[in-house]
């Protein structure tokens, strides 16, 4: 290593490029993987590597039990068993975690480290940058939200415990991709929208998990001592992906309302989400 | 998508040109008449704090529209051309952030692929320009375990690793020590000269704009109060300067009527007047003649561009 003082300038020319360029979507795939990387800490230090490795292995682990139990018991046994729309329930703390974990660190690292003014002098606009780090973040939330799941029915498939015929099969895998789909998007969303507000990481993460807390608390207290009607229950933020893949899978509902009323909340509540992050990213000065 | 390749066709004379452009952020009037040409080469813009220097940078890159006017840059206009301008742009930012955890050479190379180079292209050439700015065998380190003098380095090579035809540098020295920074002048100049990128450098220290820049666009209260050529700018602001061995009362008293304004120093007079230097001239040879005085020199003043600033700006 050399010190600043030792450094010296090596003369290896300057050629111009006169090639092809790549347009916007090559670019946008760029930050895309770029940011894919960095939430899973590759090409980065060990320690940047934890908190995602745990939280998707965490993932996993219930997917990794119910097969293994698949294959030592009977399989009459472990039919009841199979409960696909349940599973959610068991990754929403890994969802929770890594929605904490990388959102902020997408988002306000880059405000932080003046990337976003680097971007933003590249042939990449605003709306490029939020969609290819929304891709990324949404992306990495499919390997807790998507990926056990798919796991999971290939496991049961391959011990005979699978949907009976292809058309059963073909419909339980559109559940689990829009099941995925649901509950990615709105931790997305959530994610940035509390990365827009700050740039501290980690008042961005908190920011996360206290507004699912608070949101449930406030809910359910509203409604035991107030008792009033099921529906302030849908001001429980993190039941309501929930509760719209419970009734795609047409198991019970969580909260007891007309489907319109929990799809439309959630509807209400994702572009809620997704004015904050524009709103936030029109009005952020980029040359200052 | 592929697009044709920058850098095949030839810039126009002017980089940049401003015609009335006029910008305001709500009640702040930022320009209210901003007119000028940026030829091609290396041309300073100076300015006080708050004239506006950033503010217009990123109206170069099409980040912020004019309330009203023409801005061309590379011929094109930025706030319509957007992304396409920009590819053929390199901007080093004033703030000498950048994420700390990224080995330099993949912060460069990801910043070239985003200009649109192919990823191969990209991970020469941004091994080359990390070499170019004497960062070679630093390259594979994180930026966060750099100096100031080096992070400046790696911003520069970041603004020439995607092969621009322009270059937008926001204080490039900023925080260097006095060694380094005359290395990142004269690799600045070298840009400029050598590898045929013309540049534009925001700053506020006269003394480095003087010593790289071809031209100089000067900011103030929201216009430009001068533009053009150092050399010229120079020359033609300051008068002249004569030394008369005999008949200089005469010759003072002719030049007083012609409308000169006259300054004794020492053994010579600093002639100045609202003329323009050709006919500034004429009149101090006519003067001389008119009272058979012995003129043994006549010359330009030699402004200072700090001479210059401050005339601008200030009214000195």
């Amino acid at each position: 290593m050399t010190t600043q003082t030792e450094a010296e300038i090596f003369d290896r020319g300057y050629r111009r490029y006169d090639g092809e360029r790549s347009g916007v979507g090559t670019a946008m795939r760029s930050v895309w993987l770029n940011s894919i990387q960095r939430a899973l800490g590759l090409r980065r230090k060990f320690r940047f590597k934890i908190v995602p490795i745990v939280t998707i292995l965490l993932a996993y682990i219930p997917a990794l039990a119910f097969l293994g139990i698949a294959v030592i018991l009977p399989s009459e046994l472990v039919g009841e068993t199979v409960d696909y729309a349940g599973y959610y329930g068991l990754i929403s703390i890994s969802t929770l975690l890594l929605t904490a974990f990388v959102g902020p660190e997408l988002l306000s690292t880059d405000r932080r480290t003046g990337m976003f003014g680097l971007y933003m002098a590249s042939p990449l606009t605003r709306t490029h940058y939020l969609t290819a780090k929304a891709s990324a973040l949404a992306t990495v939330l499919f390997l807790v939200t998507l990926m056990p799941l798919l796991f999971l029915l290939l496991g049961y498939t391959f011990v005979g415990l699978g949907p009976e015929g292809f058309s059963n099969t073909m419909i339980l895998l559109g559940r689990i991709i829009a099941g995925g789909l649901i509950l990615s998007s709105f931790m997305t969303l959530l994610g940035m929208a509390a990365a827009t507000l700050t740039n501290r990481q980690a008042f961005a993460s908190a920011g996360i998990v206290m507004t699912l807390i608070a949101s449930s608390v406030l809910a359910n207290v509203m409604f035991e001592v107030a008792e009033v009607d099921d529906a302030v229950l849908l001001a429980d933020l993190g039941n309501l992906p929930n509760d719209a893949i419970q009734r795609l899978f047409k198991t019970s509902e969580i909260i007891d309302v007309p489907s319109w009323q929990s799809l439309g909340a959630l509807g209400g509540v994702l572009a809620l989400l997704a004015l904050i992050v524009i709103w936030g990213y029109q009005r952020m000065e980029v040359t200052k | 998508m592929t697009q044709p390749a920058a850098g095949v066709a030839e810039p126009p004379p002017s980089v940049i040109s401003a015609a009335g452009v006029t910008k305001s952020w709500g009640t702040n009037v930022v320009f209210s008449d901003l007119t000028a040409d940026v030829p091609r080469g290396v041309t300073g813009l100076l300015g006080s704090n708050g004239s506006g220097k950033t503010t217009l940078l990123g109206m170069l890159l099409g980040l912020h529209e004019p309330n009203s006017g023409a801005l061309t840059v590379l011929g094109e206009d930025p706030a319509q051309a957007g992304g396409d301008l920009r590819q053929r742009i390199g901007y080093s930012p004033e703030h000498h952030n950048l994420p700390p955890d990224i080995a330099a050479h993949d912060l460069v190379r990801h910043v070239a692929v985003i200009h649109g180079l192919p990823k191969r292209e990209a991970t020469t050439r941004s091994s080359d320009a990390l070499w170019l700015v004497g960062l070679g065998e630093e390259r594979a380190r994180p930026v966060g375990t750099m100096s100031t003098g080096q992070r400046q380095r790696v911003k520069l090579a970041l603004a020439i690793a995607h092969d621009p035809a322009l270059i937008l540098l926001d204080e490039p020295t900023d925080g260097l020590d006095p060694v380094q920074r005359d290395g990142m002048l004269e690799l600045i100049r070298r840009i400029g000269t050598e590898f045929g990128i013309d540049i534009l450098l925001s700053s506020h220290l006269l003394e480095e704009v003087e010593r790289i820049a071809d031209n100089v666009v000067i900011l103030n209260d929201g216009r430009v109060t001068a533009s053009g050529r150092i050399d010229e700018l120079r020359t033609g602001q300051g008068g002249m300067i004569a030394v008369i061995d005999n008949g200089v009362e005469g010759a003072i008293a002719s030049m007083e009527r012609r409308g000169l304004v006259i300054r004794a120093e020492r053994d010579r007079l600093r002639i100045g007047g609202d003329l323009p230097p050709d006919k500034l001239a004429d009149a101090v040879r006519d003067s001389i003649a008119e009272n058979d005085a012995t003129l043994r020199r006549l010359m330009p003043v030699q402004q200072t561009l700090e001479d210059l600033f401050l005339d601008e700006v200030y009214g000195e």
